[in-house]
């Protein structure tokens, strides 16, 4: 396993890992909005499916509201010392 | 010719074995013995077997059929791995209670009627619960005793709601409820299936509880208890629309609360209760698709889970350690850990050619089919919050990210061996989910690698992992705790102490203190002043004359004492004289 530690510990490598990742996700862009809008291939069950790229839109929504909206709830409400329930 | 062999029996009654063995013998029996019930379940046949008349009632011990054979398979799959797993473990009593562990979940699959479910139920609950206290900490044995309290207050509830059923139709069948109309009887049972479901606000047993189990004893708890409760949900309450809310919002409180979650196993927990509510949501849904969807779903989450928990377990078995703040770079010296452990977080992503992208999207597909539009969108929603902590957060944290600089050996070869063969099982399922299909309960067509459902996933997937990228700082683990409902009784029930100690000190001072005062101290003062007076005077007065008259004797025996020779041979001289004079009156 040491060439996952190799290409983790270059920056050189890690740059073009995060390039890779970057293409793949307009790769997966593009490829939603070949599939749903332009070949119709998809049996959308909800008009806000036929938004382009709505899976990938919808996952970066998701994402950012799950952490920030938690984050939110831990920090005014949920969240306590860890011997919070030590007496 | 024996019919039918209980695998929950076998289980359960083998079992009893453990204590004897020794060594090699031991541990193939460890291996051999679920794989029998294995065996069991694969050669039953559907039917009706183990039936027994007791006072009047018909139990059903044996009731097989693609809905029970489907979880029995997994349940049974489970306790193989999970007895892998757990091989290196010198310890008889977590051996035995995984064991009677596993059985009732079996003996719950089986159960044809309520009293045979109540059995296995209560059973499931007092086994497990020694998985968590044989981690010998204060820590274990304060959760295990509120994992106990909840369940059995909520196998009473069940209890209450057998008995008003067998009241209102006189009949013990564990079969649907929804044609009997939502009565007490229907809560009371409804109620006791989701709590072991771990449906918010019923659920934080699970959360409080899993992470402070043993490694070994935790991945069997992952998997038995709210799949078990998922099965007789599955049975008795499909289309209870409440069930889709409670799903989908079970589903994205896991989430959230996995933002915030620093132990690992903790972290993992809470995506059980997210997984169950895409299981739950799909019974509430009731349609084949979504019935079947909510069974597969637990075959493979089950699956996977265990394989997470494996890998976070192997993680604490090797480092020490179970908090995110204290790991970090761990795939340098658990490579094959890493590995596997990302094949169960890619499964429970559903990401394409793994189990997870084949079972979870029949309940969404099913959610949608249905036209609500609402619960598709939550459990999406869902969907990627799953990825973004097991997928990515957990893995990120744990094995690589800032680098903690510990530096240790993989896991023991057993540990190794039991997750590399539910991450085959993984990969299995989600490449050829015919596999999985053939076995589901209903008859319905699905097709989950659908070009759409391919790209949109990839999309979803693709874009949370840029998402959790970019906010990454947000993400950093730390060194908290989250309130959940079992502040009710962990907090709440010391603030209810202190709230009602002071009025209840008043009352004792005030009102039994005094009562005492009058009612009782001062009778039995006087009483006792009544014996000290017979006590001085009778008593002492008693003996003070034995004493006196003592006195006088012995002052008169000095007298006859008097240290001369010849008034003792006086006395002697009498003294025969005497006995002479008897003796001749006597003859």
């Amino acid at each position: 396993m040491s060439i996952l530690e190799k290409i983790l510990e270059d920056p050189e490598r890690l740059k073009r890992l995060k390039r890779i990742g970057i293409t793949s996700l307009v790769v997966f862009v593009i490829l939603e909005i070949l599939v749903v809008n332009v070949f119709h291939l998809g049996h959308p069950h909800f008009d806000f499916e036929k938004l382009p790229a709505f899976g990938s839109l919808y996952g970066l929504v998701s994402c950012v509201l799950i952490i920030v909206v938690s984050k939110l709830l831990g920090k005014l409400w949920l969240m306590r010392r860890e011997d919070y329930y030590d007496d | 010719m024996i019919d039918w062999v209980h695998p929950g029996l076998v289980l359960i009654f083998g079992a009893v074995l453990v204590p004897f063995l020794k060594g090699g013998f031991k541990r193939a029996y460890l291996i051999i013995l679920p794989s029998v019930a294995l065996l069991c379940c694969i050669l039953s046949s559907e039917g009706s077997f183990g039936n027994l008349s007791v006072l009047g009632y018909e139990l059903v011990f044996g009731r097989v059929d693609r809905l029970s054979l489907i979880f029995s398979y997994v349940f049974s799959i489970m306790a193989v791995v999970g007895f892998v797993y757990a091989l290196h473990v010198e310890d008889d009593g977590q051996h035995m209670a995984a064991l009677v562990y596993a059985g009732s979940a079996l003996g719950v699959t089986f159960a044809g009627d309520l009293l045979t479910l109540f059995l296995f139920w209560e059973t499931l609950a007092f086994s497990s619960v020694f998985l968590v206290w044989l981690k010998r900490s204060d820590e274990a044995t304060g959760a295990g005793f509120r994992y106990l309290m909840v369940h059995v207050a909520g196998g009473l509830c069940l209890l209450a709601g057998i008995g008003l059923h067998l009241a209102n139709t006189g009949s013990l069948a564990f079969d649907s409820m929804i044609p009997f109309g939502e009565g007490p009887a229907f809560y009371c049972i409804l109620i006791g299936f989701i709590l072991n479901a771990a449906v918010p606000p019923l659920g934080a047993w699970l959360a409080d509880a899993y992470p402070e189990a043993t490694i070994t004893g935790a991945v069997f708890m992952t998997a038995f208890t709210t799949k078990s409760a998922v099965y007789v949900l599955i049975r008795a309450f499909p289309g209870t629309e409440i069930l889709v809310w409670l799903g989908a919002v079970m589903a994205i409180y896991g989430v959230v609360y996995a933002v915030l979650e620093n132990d690992a196993r903790r972290l993992l927990a809470y995506h059980i209760i997210s997984q169950v509510g895409y299981m739950v949501c799909g019974v509430g849904l009731g349609t084949t698709l979504a019935l079947n969807g909510a069974s597969s779903h637990a075959f493979a989450h089950i699956l996977y889970k265990a394989l997470l928990f494996m890998g976070a377990g192997a993680v604490m078995y090797t480092t020490g350690k179970r908090k995110l703040t204290d790991l970090g770079g761990m795939y340098k010296s658990m490579p094959i850990t890493m590995t596997l452990y990302m094949i169960g977080g890619f499964s429970i992503s559903a990401v394409p050619l793994f189990s997870g992208f084949v079972s979870k999207s029949m309940v969404v597909t099913a959610a949608a089919e249905d036209h609500r539009q609402w619960i598709f969108l939550m459990l999406t929603l869902a969907s990627s919050g799953t990825f973004l902590h097991t997928g990515l957060k957990l893995p990120y944290y744990m094995f690589f990210g800032k680098d903690a600089g510990i530096r240790t050996e993989e896991a023991p070869k057993n540990m190794l061996i039991a997750m590399a063969l539910l991450a085959v099982l993984c990969i299995v399922i989600g490449v050829f989910p015919g596999v999985l299909y053939t076995l589901l309960p209903f008859e319905a067509d699905y097709v989950p690698y659908t070009a759409h459902h391919v790209v949109s996933t990839l999309g979803l997937l693709g874009f949370t992992a840029l998402g959790f990228f970019l906010l990454l700082r947000q993400l950093d683990p730390t060194p908290t705790i989250s309130l959940d409902t079992d502040w009710f009784y962990r907090k709440g029930a010391k603030s209810f102490v202190r709230l009602v100690a002071r009025p209840v000190t008043w009352i004792d001072d005030n009102v039994v203190g005094q009562a005492y005062e009058w009612i009782v101290r001062g009778p039995i003062l006087g009483l006792a002043q009544l014996f000290r007076k017979t006590d001085t005077r009778a008593v002492d007065g008693t003996i003070h004359a034995l004493g006196s008259g003592t006195l006088a004797l012995s002052s008169l025996l000095r007298v006859l004492q008097t240290g001369q020779i010849h008034h003792y041979a006086i006395v002697l001289a009498l003294g025969a004289l005497a006995l002479i004079v008897t003796g001749l009156l006597v003859l």
